[in-house]
């Protein structure tokens, strides 16, 4: 028999919500072997954080177990009183959540707060406590564990202080350690460290971990099992390397393929249709049927329950073992070019060391007092830092180049002052030959025009209160087009980017996140661009709806032959999206070139870490076979 | 640290600087001379210019501005033109006894305004909350002067427990003492009890949903602990700001209050000097008003700056 130390058996859980409850997970099934790695995967809205704190005992916000129980290490979690569940947390249970930004107390010294479960579950004396911290800072492989625990989380970096947040979760040595997309937050660099960490200590302290994410590279990487769960329910459940190079479950087939793959050869991405179901609707048949395009007629009137196919993968869909080696879509042999005639292209943007500094602080700030033993001393001026240090850049029309880098390299600021939405400091911009920055304002506006952008997230570059038709025909207005003219333009615009003309009656909070973000791509249409800046365009975006972007905007440099400046620390995406690559660090280029040579031939050192730092999800078989 | 110390010093200073130009200015600016108000209506041309010679109100602005600011900053406070005696002595005295009030007032303020605001922000939602929230608006919407004249009224007129005005002092006794107090500083605290209380309400609620308090549940510790160590020092930031700023409106209460009560404070001192038009107990005055809100704005900071480590140890980051 196998020795289980998590078994969550129809764990049902619902939420209070407007007008009754809605139930975020429906009877899911799974249970984690000792000693090994459990990969729970999901987009968002899959139900997957509720999942870890369900099994943490820490359901907030009104949150109730329906049915089902968490067993760990042979008890029931929920038979307990709220008091010992308490006592586990911390203890045999704990968790290592997403963002290390915001996870430690701001006003508190890490090694006290690291020292915590210490104190609480072993009941050892503050200083015992602080010995066994420096110990265990040592374990997560800190330099300077003196230093790093009378530090604040604010003098630290992001992965010193998640490397600090797992020292606290091992503590107490846990039966199960929860990692809650502990890397998403975190530079590719960084987060190729602390998988590495992972990796160790799960063999030196034969750890078991249940893993959360919605990364298929990292969970290919780190997870010998995996339980993908979507709307709340787990549609398949198995071996990792069997369930990702051998999808069963439909969604899980649309998963893989809607992933940009770093290769030479581009493919398009097939994305899977449609959105997740409203949780407060009753269903009945298979969740998945609205968007799965294998769906019978039994699939829309009877749920599949979650059966075994073949050895070590379950799945709950009625078809999975006749599509066992079905690919989501018959992918079509032809590639989509590369641009690589680049050079003999009409140049539309050509920055020329292009310089962007910025002063810190406040007014005072520019005053720094020292103390020379009791003398003070005084001293005047301003940190100065370089963001963008003398950038040369060309993108010629019809081409793509791809804007890498790892936060604070300087990308989005460059991205911002090709289109003087920054004023860079030093420098040239031209723009369709004719100069940016000392341009008079009617010149400037007229070039501005052939220049947009694309921003990250479009749940905040979108006004909350207009509809979209008036955020689309705003531009139109300035450009001085008719009233007319303009909602003709808006259906025309609405149609480019693939939503039916009735959006325009739509507000935000009425869209998915993806439908915002062609919103997003339909404004920056609206002046008819040469150029678009799409920085991180779809970085907030899952993978699903990722795909399917991400073939709207190459659709749209085909129709338009339009240029993109694509910024993002997605290395797969822009090995996927770009033409030509370059590589930023510490606000200068330190490599650029076509995709090809980029991915095949790196040659600055910074490169081939940033790409050897990638996780990378296995080839299917399906394909493997062809 | 002490770098920040000597910022904020040098802010007050310049703030100081400023505010005493200003004053000067919006004085000298005023209705009625200063001579005639001395020497009554009916005073001869003659005396009035001898007068206005000996005060030196016939030099310029900036002359007369200087001689003031010397003065002050040798600690010479100048002469009181009504009463005809130095200004200082009196000065001082006021502001002892308004001392007390806003002493006492601020204190019940941050005291009491603080546990009702974390006690309706952890109870977020229920029963309690909403009672607390309730009885706050309520007294936010309800201006000083009517309470006050509502429990003069009551507690004074019908009830006759406390006096309605005036001051005894500790020496003749702590009960007669605090009887006298009782009935200002009600006043004076009902409003900004609420007004704290809201707000650290809020701020609360706000902290409670951090992921740092998660983390720290998530540590085991008991929901006690996460509030007193995780919750409420960062909860507190916002309230110390406001209550600075809540001192320069107890200032404004002040006057009210101590008018009503009559009470022989700093800011019944305020409006002696202006309907008497006496400029330089009126400059007094308005100086160390100015001064009480920059040290309160500078005490306040300071206690920010400690229960902020990145305002005391700067931003400077590793990363």
């Amino acid at each position: 028999m196998t020795d289980h130390v998590l078994k969550v058996e129809d764990l049902s859980v619902s939420f209070p919500q407007s007008g009754g409850r809605a139930r975020i997970l429906h009877n899911v099934d799974f249970a984690l072997e000792r000693g090994t790695v459990l990969g729970i995967v999901g987009e968002s809205g899959s139900g997957k954080s509720t999942a870890a704190l369900a099994v943490l005992g820490l359901l907030d916000n009104g949150g109730s177990i329906d049915s089902g129980r968490v067993v760990i290490d042979g008890e029931d979690l929920y038979a307990k009183s709220a008091e010992e569940r308490r006592q586990l947390r911390g203890g045999k249970i704990s968790i290592v959540f997403q963002d290390p930004f915001t996870t430690l107390n701001p006003a508190i010294r890490v090694g006290r707060q690291i020292a915590e479960p210490l104190v609480m579950h072993r009941g050892m004396t503050e200083a015992e406590a602080r010995a066994e911290t420096l110990r265990l800072l040592k374990e997560v492989g800190i330099p300077d564990p003196e230093r790093m625990a009378a530090s604040y989380p604010h003098q630290l970096s992001g992965g010193m202080k998640q490397r600090a947040l797992i020292a606290s979760a091992l503590a107490c040595d846990p039966d199960v350690l929860i990692l809650d997309e502990p890397t998403t937050a975190l530079d590719v660099t960084i987060e190729a460290q602390i998988l590495d960490l992972l990796d160790s200590l799960r063999i030196t302290r034969s750890l078991s971990m249940l893993f959360i994410s919605h990364n298929l590279g990292v969970v290919s990487r780190i997870c010998d099992e995996i339980c993908v769960l979507y709307a709340g329910r787990v549609v398949e459940y198995g071996k990792s390397a069997s369930i990702l190079t051998e999808p069963r479950h439909p969604y899980t087939k649309g998963l893989l393929a809607s992933l940009p793959k770093m290769s030479r050869e581009r493919h398009r991405l097939q994305p899977i249709p449609g959105r997740l179901p409203d949780v407060r609707k009753p269903l009945s048949g298979c969740v998945f049927a609205p968007r799965c395009h294998f769906a019978e007629p039994r699939c829309q009137t009877t749920p599949p329950a979650i059966t075994p196919i073949g050895e070590d993968v379950a799945a709950a869909c009625w078809r999975a073992s006749e599509l066992a080696r079905t690919p989501w879509r018959i992918e079509s042999s032809e590639t989509i070019p590369r641009r690589v005639d680049a050079g003999d292209g009409k140049p539309i943007v050509v920055a020329r060391d292009v310089e962007r500094t910025f002063e810190a602080g406040g007014a005072m700030d520019g005053i720094s007092f020292s103390l020379d033993g009791w003398v003070p001393r005084v001293s005047f001026g301003r940190k100065v830092v370089r963001a963008v240090d003398k950038v040369s850049l060309t993108i010629h029309e019809g081409e793509i180049v791809g804007l890498v880098g790892e936060s604070g390299s300087g990308k989005t600021t460059l991205g911002r002052c090709l289109i003087d939405l920054i004023s860079p400091t030093s420098g040239e911009v031209a723009i369709d030959g004719a100069q940016l920055l000392n341009a008079s304002r009617s010149e400037k506006r007229d070039l501005l025009k052939r220049a947009q952008i694309i921003f990250q997230n479009p749940d905040s570059s979108l006004n909350p209160r207009k509809s979209i038709g008036e955020t689309l025909e705003r531009p139109l207005e300035l450009v001085g087009l008719g009233r007319e003219e303009r909602q003709r333009r808006v259906a025309e615009l609405l149609d480019l980017v693939r939503l039916d003309a009735s959006y325009a009656e739509r507000y935000p909070h009425q869209m998915s996140g993806g439908e915002k973000q062609r919103v997003g791509i339909a404004r920056a249409l609206s002046t008819n661009p040469r150029f678009i800046v799409c920085d991180e365009a779809v970085s907030a975006l899952d993978v699903s709806v990722q795909a399917s972007i991400l073939n709207l905007l190459l659709d749209l440099r085909e129709q338009f032959k339009l240029a993109y400046l694509f910024i993002t620390h997605d290395l797969s995406v822009v090995s996927y999206i770009a033409d030509r690559i370059c590589v930023m660090r510490n606000g200068t280029i330190v490599e650029v070139g076509s995709t090809e040579a980029i991915i095949d031939r790196p040659q600055h050192p910074y490169t081939k870490a940033l790409l050897a730092a990638v996780p990378k999800v296995p080839e299917l078989r399906a394909n493997l076979d062809r | 640290m002490a770098g920040y110390v000597l910022k904020r010093l040098l802010s007050i200073a310049l703030t100081m600087a400023v505010m005493s130009v200003l004053i000067f200015w919006i004085t000298q600016v005023m209705p009625g001379n200063v001579a005639y108000m001395i020497l009554g209506d009916f005073a001869s041309p003659q005396d009035v210019a001898t007068l206005e010679a000996k005060l030196g109100l016939n030099d310029p602005a900036y002359v007369q501005y200087l001689r003031w600011a010397t003065g002050l900053l040798q600690g010479d406070l100048g002469r009181s033109l009504v009463m005809d005696r130095p200004i200082a002595p009196v000065l001082w005295d006021a502001v002892g006894k308004s001392a007390i009030l806003a002493g006492i007032s601020i204190g019940l303020v941050a005291l009491l305004g603080i546990s009702l605001g974390v006690y309706a922000g952890v109870r977020h939602g229920r029963i309690s909350d909403h009672i607390v929230s309730v009885a706050t608006y309520i007294n936010i919407a309800i201006p000083e002067f009517l309470w006050a004249i509502v429990i003069v009224m009551l507690f004074a007129g019908y009830l006759n427990w406390f006096p309605a005005t005036g001051y005894s002092d500790l020496s003749s006794g702590f009960a007669s003492w605090a009887r006298h107090l009782i009935l200002p500083v009600f006043t004076l605290v009902t409003g900004l009890i609420a007004h704290i209380s809201r707000l650290t309400r809020s701020s609360m609620i706000d902290t409670m949903q951090t992921q740092y308090v998660r983390a720290a549940r998530a540590r085991g510790l008991p929901e006690k602990l996460v509030i007193r160590r995780h919750a409420l020092p960062n909860a507190l930031l916002p309230t110390i700001t406001i209550l600075a700023i809540d001192v320069g409106i107890m200032m404004g209460g002040i006057v009210v209050v101590e008018t009503i009560f009559s009470y022989p404070g700093l800011g019944r001192l305020l409006m002696f000097a202006i309907q008497n038009m006496d400029v330089p107990l009126l400059q007094a005055c308005m100086m160390v008003i100015t001064f009480v809100y920059a040290a309160a704005n500078l005490i306040a900071d300071l206690l920010y700056a400690f229960l902020n480590p990145k305002v005391r140890y700067g931003r400077s980051s590793s990363e």
